[in-house]
């Protein structure tokens, strides 16, 4: 298993797009994947849980990945955030 | 329909127009009960059948979102892609499951609950993020429900009906599209909800936010005016007439209007032209999208300063939205505070619009000029190519070269602490004020681009506050000294080999535009609502007919006549 912390750069935080870029991506990893924030751990593959952490911008979060992909989720998933879940390319 | 015509009373029932046009047709009232699922107890022999429902239920759920991207542009599909998400969350299949084997509950029952678990903490959230999508979690909730329990509670609607409900879902307005309805009208939702966008998107004649609605309206004839936000019950046969000659012509005009924004932007001549968009708050991005605009020529920076959100840190946030909220580039024109948008503290003065605006006042107030340069550079870090700064008031050349020098230390100061920057954002000038414009072929030496504000100049050059109504009829943008002006600018733009835009009220009118493009100009900027009709007048003319319009104009003596030759130059 492995954790890391990481800082949501979104103007506009993790809303309904980023929130469904994050699960689209994570879905395609087998290792199972956590966000912890403020104390609450939600499954990073559902969208309703990534939804209810109403994650703001510059709000910091925490993901544990635990499988045989875990290496490659968590640089996947970490580069997606760095770059704003794609959002600046529409 | 059996009504005796005395006993017609025409009743209006308000809102906020989100979708043009005017519907005619008889109203049909959707009055959903809000449903209440109890729970009900199952048999350990009955869980695989509640879980098989389940599985059978979420596929027609999705093949139902499916069926539904196709009539959908890209924002719209993106909202039932999301919703795509939330149906298949496995989460979600995890608390079901968990319902029927644990709780040993009916599958109707482990599916309202569980996403009324969601919805609860969608509210609690507070989030003003969610507030839309908890309208929609509720629907798809209740259509799931339908689903498992069989039940083909679709919405069906008459063909042409004006229909009137308290809210509804995306899956809902696309039924009732099929359906073939004339109107839309909605007690809740604002200008972006989902019903909205996708009233837009369909072209559905909407308004929303009509209080009541759903209690005022029964049955029987109804007039839709989705131009002015009016519904309109048992109009008088007068009225009816009257709407049914309006409806001829906005159905055409719409029609029109839908081709020239798709359409290339070329004159007859094949020359192509470019229309961007001045903006100044985030939500009007909705309309740039919805007029096929992918730059801002101008965007407007003050209200940061005014409403306090300056620091370098939200408007990095501002810049960003936008940049993402739309494909091509953006004009950032620098806080120009003063004149008629102060808000303030320090001392009056006796003529404001001669007054300390603009550059003048940032290169005084250094910390803010650098926090917005700072701002910019880095914004423009992540989005390289995108970014440009125009900088406002520019009346003398010192200024030039002093904002200049602000801006390299900036960039400077930047790249030493290992700050990524766009070290190439065209810098350009406002011209707007009459000096400027005289000198233009000196200024052109220092920067990439022109950009002339017409109604500034307008009111320097005529010596005319455009605000007092004393002497408005003095205020005349098409006045031959404005064009001279103008003409100059262009001139020492194109000796120069410098881009050169129109951002003021002249370029988003059409004899403005005419006549700009026959000075030479291709590049005009605009509020998006004026976009069509400029563009429309643009494409039907060839490149020589805009030229000796031009020439008419700078060779007329007032703008009386310049108004009266473009209405004969224009009809033919």
């Amino acid at each position: 298993m492995i954790k890391k912390k990481i800082t949501i750069i979104n103007p506009s935080g993790l809303h309904a797009r980023p929130s469904a870029a994050l699960v689209k991506a994570a879905s395609k990893f087998k290792s199972s994947f956590y966000i912890h924030l403020y104390g609450y751990r939600v499954n990073g593959k559902s969208i309703l849980g990534v939804m209810t952490l109403a994650a703001e911008y510059g709000a910091e979060l925490e993901f544990e990945f635990d499988g045989e992909d875990e290496e490659e989720a968590m640089a996947t998933i970490t580069a997606l955030v760095a770059d704003k879940f794609g959002m600046h390319d529409e | 329909m059996s009504n005796n015509e005395g006993a017609l009373v025409e009743k209006v029932v308000h809102g906020t127009p989100v979708s043009s046009g005017i519907a005619i047709g008889n109203v049909q009232v959707f009055d959903k009960v809000k449903r209440h699922v109890l729970p009900k107890s199952i048999l350990n022999t009955q869980i695989p059948l509640h879980k098989e429902n389940f599985k059978n239920a979420r596929q027609l759920l999705i093949q139902e979102l499916d069926e539904m991207l196709v009539h959908l542009d890209k924002t719209s599909a993106e909202i039932i892609e999301s919703q795509k998400h939330i149906v298949l969350d496995p989460e979600i299949e995890r608390m079901v499951h968990k319902t029927i084997e644990v709780d040993l509950q009916g599958v109707d029952y482990a599916v309202y609950s569980t996403y009324s678990i969601y919805i609860e903490k969608l509210k609690e959230s507070g989030s003003e993020l969610f507030q839309q999508r908890i309208v929609d979690l509720e629907n798809l909730r209740d259509r799931f429900v339908d689903l498992v329990c069989e039940d083909d509670n679709s919405i069906e609607a008459r063909k042409g009906a004006i229909v009137i409900a308290k809210e509804l879902s995306p899956t809902e307005l696309v039924q009732l599209h099929e359906n073939g309805i004339a109107g839309l009208v909605l007690e809740k939702g604002g200008l972006t909800s989902h019903a909205a966008l996708i009233a837009r998107a369909l072209g559905i004649p909407c308004i929303v936010n009509a209080k009541n609605a759903t209690l005022k309206a029964k049955n029987g004839k109804a007039i839709l005016d989705g131009v002015d936000g009016r519904l309109i019950l048992k109009p008088s046969k007068e009225l009816v007439t009257e709407y049914k000659l309006k409806h001829k012509n906005t159905s055409q005009r719409r029609k029109q209007l839908q081709k020239s924004i798709t359409g290339l932007s070329r004159t007859k001549s094949g020359t192509n032209f470019t229309l961007s968009a001045n903006l100044e708050f985030l939500p009007e991005i909705d309309q740039v999208n919805f007029f096929g605009i992918s730059d801002i020529g101008l965007l407007r920076t003050e209200w940061l300063l005014l409403s306090g959100k300056a620091s370098e840190k939200e408007q990095a946030a501002f810049y960003e939205q936008i940049l993402e909220g739309i494909k091509g580039t953006v004009v950032v024109r620098l806080f120009d505070v003063g004149g008629d948008k102060l808000g303030e503290k320090k001392g009056e003065e006796a003529n404001p619009f001669l007054g300390w605006r603009g550059i003048r006042r940032l290169l005084d107030e250094q910390d803010v000029l650098r926090s917005q340069l700072k701002a910019l550079f880095k914004t423009a870090g992540k989005y390289p190519g995108r970014l440009k700064i125009l900088v406002p008031m520019i009346s003398v050349e010192e200024e030039v070269i002093e904002v200049k020098k602000v801006i390299e230390e900036v960039k400077n100061e930047l790249t030493e602490v290992g700050i990524k920057i766009d070290s190439n954002v065209p810098l350009g000038l406002m011209i707007e004020v009459p000096s400027a414009a005289l000198i233009a072929n000196k200024l052109a030496k220092h920067v990439e681009f022109f950009s002339i504000g017409t109604n500034d100049l307008a009111q320097y050059t005529l010596a005319v506050d455009r605000g007092n109504s004393k002497i408005s009829a003095l205020f005349q943008h098409h006045h031959p000294a404005v064009w001279y002006l103008i003409k100059l600018v262009v001139k020492a733009a194109q000796a120069n080999k410098i881009e050169v835009s129109v951002c003021g009220e002249l370029a988003g009118d059409t004899l403005g535009a005419c006549g700009l493009f026959g000075l030479g100009i291709r590049d005009l900027s605009m509020s998006p609502s004026s976009i069509t009709k400029v563009k429309e007048e643009l494409i039907a003319h060839t490149d020589s007919e805009f030229e000796n319009l031009a020439d008419e104009i700078l060779s007329a003596s007032n703008s009386e006549q310049i108004i009266s030759y473009f209405s004969n130059w224009k009809a033919h």
